[in-house]
């Protein structure tokens, strides 16, 4: 040490050992504090995600049974079930998934494609995404405005477009970003070989985007599933058997708000199983779509 | 001076670069008269004056940002594609100046076929990255597809490697491979000419070899422009080579000419390897 520092002296200040241990030392203490921070903030986040599932399968599993499958809902302590809110749900969604998708789609297009320094290009997205964050019952109010005042009732109608609208901004979104990844060479490789704009869209990017784009709609699909707010002045709910989408409709979100907070047990309970429905059909659909989806080599 | 060597013979060329004797230059295919481009206020070709002869090979060297890629994409209006881009002149084709307003674009590039830098293959199998192309112009039945296929990718010297796996995706391909199947798709349009962007310089020699060998044998039935960096890949493939300079073409000959005895200086001093 001492013949080093003693011939660097010569060029310049040395170094000194004690003071480059001492900030060694001191950044590895940072460090380790750091990671000690970090790793406390993820098993928080973690327990409560890991308390939450099990207390739901706890709960849930408890009431699930074929009859919650077969039986409508029905009076406290009638041994009912929840056909109609299961249907409810997948009518509701599946037609608020169809509704808003295309329009999506359309308006991701336009805003990735053709929108290029245009003011009314910036006005759609600059909507489009406070609609991203709108509260949903503020969503539910609107509808209820235009669909259920005019038209004298609550429906199932009015409760998909509700959700469409909630549908609309996400796809928005991911439809915009995952055609702007797109390499421009794959585009202007498609109009080399003479291919009008459109076809060069619907042809390859929408190919190439695939993957993204349906990962939209999944995360759209799996939001509108557990939505309760926008259903709540719309749909409404409904205690019978109905698939009728011109009357009010059950659904799952809804019939857990109002049994969860009812004073029966077999209510409360039919509310814990609905949750887990939600939760593991939201999770199906993921694992649906990642296996159809999966890169084919 | 070179014509009277036969074809194939080689000479020492300036820099210790083997130049191959170029055959007499044919008639235009396309002729470029007067040629100005713009970038928005930028103008990035000036005066330009260049004839494409027909069923041979233009080589366009010089260096990065000289406007040799800028012309190429004039060729096909894939300047067209962005606001701001102008050109004004004359680019003569078939008697008809095809920049001119009112042309049909996407006539135009299936005449006028392009292969770029980086492979582009679309998401799809290799049998539908070739009918893409086809079905934009022509209706075809099924029988008459296999066989544009197989010609295109015969022709592109690929047919040998994927005839088994056709229906498979052409991502899962070598980039060599990739760029072959660009240019069998271009060709399975059946263009007139075919524009070559740096075709080789993201490949490795392998693959280039390959490709050089294929742009040899292409010409035979078509017009050919290609921009190269490799002025070795300029001596090897091109009948004529022209150097642009600054957005301008400096000097254009048949390619024995132009690395034996090129007339202007900068072109001597670019070849050379001075600047650039």
């Amino acid at each position: 040490m001492t013949g080093a520092s003693q011939t660097m002296q010569s060029s310049g200040p040395a170094r000194d050992g004690k003071i480059a241990d001492r900030l060694a030392r001191k950044r590895r203490f940072q460090d380790h504090v750091v990671q000690g921070l970090c790793l406390f903030a993820t098993a928080i986040g973690l327990a409560f995600l890991v308390l939450i599932l099990a207390t739901l399968l706890y709960l849930g599993m408890k009431g699930l049974s074929l009859g919650v499958f077969t039986t409508v809902t029905k009076p406290p302590g009638s041994n009912g079930g929840l056909l109609n809110a299961i249907l409810g749900s997948l009518i509701q969604t599946g037609l608020g998934t169809a509704i808003g998708t295309p329009i999506g789609l359309l308006v991701g297009t336009y805003l990735a494609e053709y929108s290029a320094g245009s003011k009314l290009g910036d006005a759609v997205r600059f909507v489009s995404d406070v609609l991203l964050s709108a509260p949903s019952i503020l969503i539910g109010l609107f509808v209820y405005t235009l669909l259920v005042t005019p038209f004298g009732g609550f429906s199932g109608w009015a409760g998909s477009v509700a959700l469409a609208v909630i549908v609309i901004p996400i796809v928005v979104r991911t439809t915009e970003d995952m055609l702007r990844l797109i390499p421009v060479a794959m585009r202007e490789a498609a109009v080399a070989l003479g291919a009008p704009k459109w076809k060069s869209i619907v042809f390859i990017c929408y190919r190439a985007a695939r993957d993204g784009i349906a990962t939209g709609v999944l995360l759209a699909i799996a939001r509108i599933a557990g939505e309760t707010a926008p259903l709540l002045f719309t749909s409404l709910g409904n205690l019978n058997w109905s698939v009728d989408l011109g009357k009010p409709m059950a659904s799952l979100p809804v019939t857990i708000y109002q049994y969860a907070g009812s004073p029966f047990d077999d209510w409360v309970q039919l509310a814990w199983v609905a949750a887990l429905l939600i939760t593991f059909g939201v999770l199906a659909l993921n694992v649906l779509a990642r296996i159809v989806l999966r890169p084919r080599s | 001076m070179s014509t009277t060597t036969k074809s194939g013979d080689t000479r020492p060329g300036i820099g210790a670069m083997a130049v191959r004797a170029s055959p007499p230059l044919r008639d235009a295919r396309i002729s470029i008269r007067n040629l100005d481009f713009y970038y928005g206020a930028n103008k990035a070709l000036k005066g330009i004056n260049l004839d494409f002869p027909a069923g041979q090979v233009t080589g366009m060297i010089g260096p990065s940002g000289c406007g040799k890629s800028t012309l190429l994409r004039v060729l096909n209006r894939m300047y067209d594609l962005y606001p701001g881009q102008r050109a004004t002149g004359e680019v003569m084709m078939d008697g008809e100046n095809i920049i001119a307003p009112g042309m049909d674009l996407n006539q135009l590039r299936s005449r006028i076929g392009m292969v770029f830098q980086k492979p582009t293959p679309f998401p799809m199998s290799i049998y539908d990255n070739i009918a893409f192309g086809v079905k934009l112009h022509e209706t075809l039945n099924r029988a008459q597809m296999d066989e544009r296929v197989e010609w295109s990718l015969t022709r592109a010297a690929l047919w040998g490697e994927v005839k088994d796996r056709l229906t498979t995706s052409a991502m899962g391909l070598s980039g060599g491979q990739q760029q072959r199947l660009c240019i069998a798709r271009t060709i399975a349009v059946r263009p007139e000419v075919i524009l070559l962007d740096e075709p080789t310089s993201a490949l490795d020699p392998i693959s280039t070899l390959k490709i050089e060998e294929l742009i040899d044998e292409l010409k035979h039935d078509f017009t050919i422009a290609i921009v190269t960096h490799n002025m070795q890949q300029a001596a090897r493939c091109a009948d004529q080579v022209a150097f642009f300079y600054l957005g301008e073409m400096v000097e254009v000959a048949q390619a024995a000419q132009m690395f034996t005895a090129p007339k202007e200086k900068r072109t001597q001093e670019y070849i050379t390897g001075r600047f650039g």
